[in-house]
């Protein structure tokens, strides 16, 4: 018997979370991902680099998490099991470089959930968008996150 | 050259990035990657926990993967370059494999300043099986 999801959560926003960029985290990301690249990890050549300081890897920001917001969250809003849980797409958009020591300001909403037969079943895709702005406002990177749901 | 910088006028349509091969995945990596990302499923830390939710055993985080791709398109790049990475992730991870992360040269355009280059990017575990497959696109200099 395929569980439900309460489909309720579409065009859910969350609670606006502040993120202040750390380079201690930049580079234990760095790290954990097995890329030494020193753009990430040397504050010398950061700082002699055209970002005056070191950047983030890409795929950084997913570190920006808030309880209030985050995929617990959206399995309680779902009543969803977190043992159902897979990741099925993730997109990241990159205006500026982050930069360490700045504050930011994440916004997640729900876009849209569907439905597919998967390949060991029915799935629900949960869609999520997180907008990251600076203090003036302006979005320096946008994610895109699809949650999978083995129904 | 491990570090590269790519111009805009040396890059060809169709040519490829020079293959990033990580791994074999060990769990001390997931675990150092469930701390560092703040993802703290137990599905990628707990075998029992794993099994029990049908998944057959531990695997690694998708974004972990992801993190791979988005080094083999750095390292090829230049840091900084890229301006949209998106994947899908299509087939499972486990302890032991080793990750080959691979790109093509889609298109190249140029507007204004910028001069943005697509890229088809993709990893495969040691069996040639896709594990990610997605699209890039990077920001490059250029010579003029």
């Amino acid at each position: 018997m395929p569980i439900q999801v309460n489909r309720g959560v579409v065009g859910k926003e969350y609670p606006p979370w502040p993120v202040t960029v750390e380079r201690g985290r930049i580079k234990d990301f760095a790290r954990a991902l097995g890329d030494l690249n020193p753009f990430y990890l040397d504050d010398q050549v950061g700082a002699a680099s055209e970002w005056g300081d070191v950047i983030a890897p890409p795929t950084f920001p997913v570190s920006f998490r808030d309880e209030r917001a985050d995929s617990a969250a959206l399995l309680r809003d779902l009543g969803v099991d977190i043992s159902r849980v897979l990741h099925g797409e993730q997109e990241f958009e990159i205006h500026r470089q982050l930069r360490p020591g700045e504050t930011y300001l994440c916004r997640t909403k729900v876009l849209d959930i569907y439905e597919k037969a998967g390949k060991s079943g029915p799935m629900a895709f949960v869609v999520r968008e997180t907008a990251i702005t600076d203090k003036t406002g302006e979005v320096v990177a946008t994610m895109r996150h699809v949650t999978v749901i083995r129904l | 050259m491990k570090y590269g910088r790519v111009y805009v006028e040396d890059v060809k349509v169709g040519g490829e990035l020079p293959p990033l091969v990580k791994g074999p995945i060990q769990q001390i990596q997931l675990t150092r990657y469930a701390g560092a990302s703040g993802d703290f499923n137990p599905i990628h830390q707990d075998d029992e926990f794993a099994k029990a939710a049908g998944m057959g055993g531990v695997f690694a985080h998708g974004m972990l993967s992801m993190g791979f791709v988005a080094q083999a398109v750095t390292d090829w790049a230049g840091p900084g370059t890229v301006r949209k990475l998106g994947v899908r992730f299509v087939g499972l991870v486990r302890l032991k494999d080793v990750v080959t992360c691979r790109g093509r040269v889609l298109a190249r355009s140029s507007r204004d300043d910028a001069h943005l280059v697509d890229l088809e990017v993709w990893a495969e575990n040691q069996r040639g099986e896709k594990v990610v497959a997605g699209k890039a696109t990077v920001a490059l200099p250029s010579r003029a």
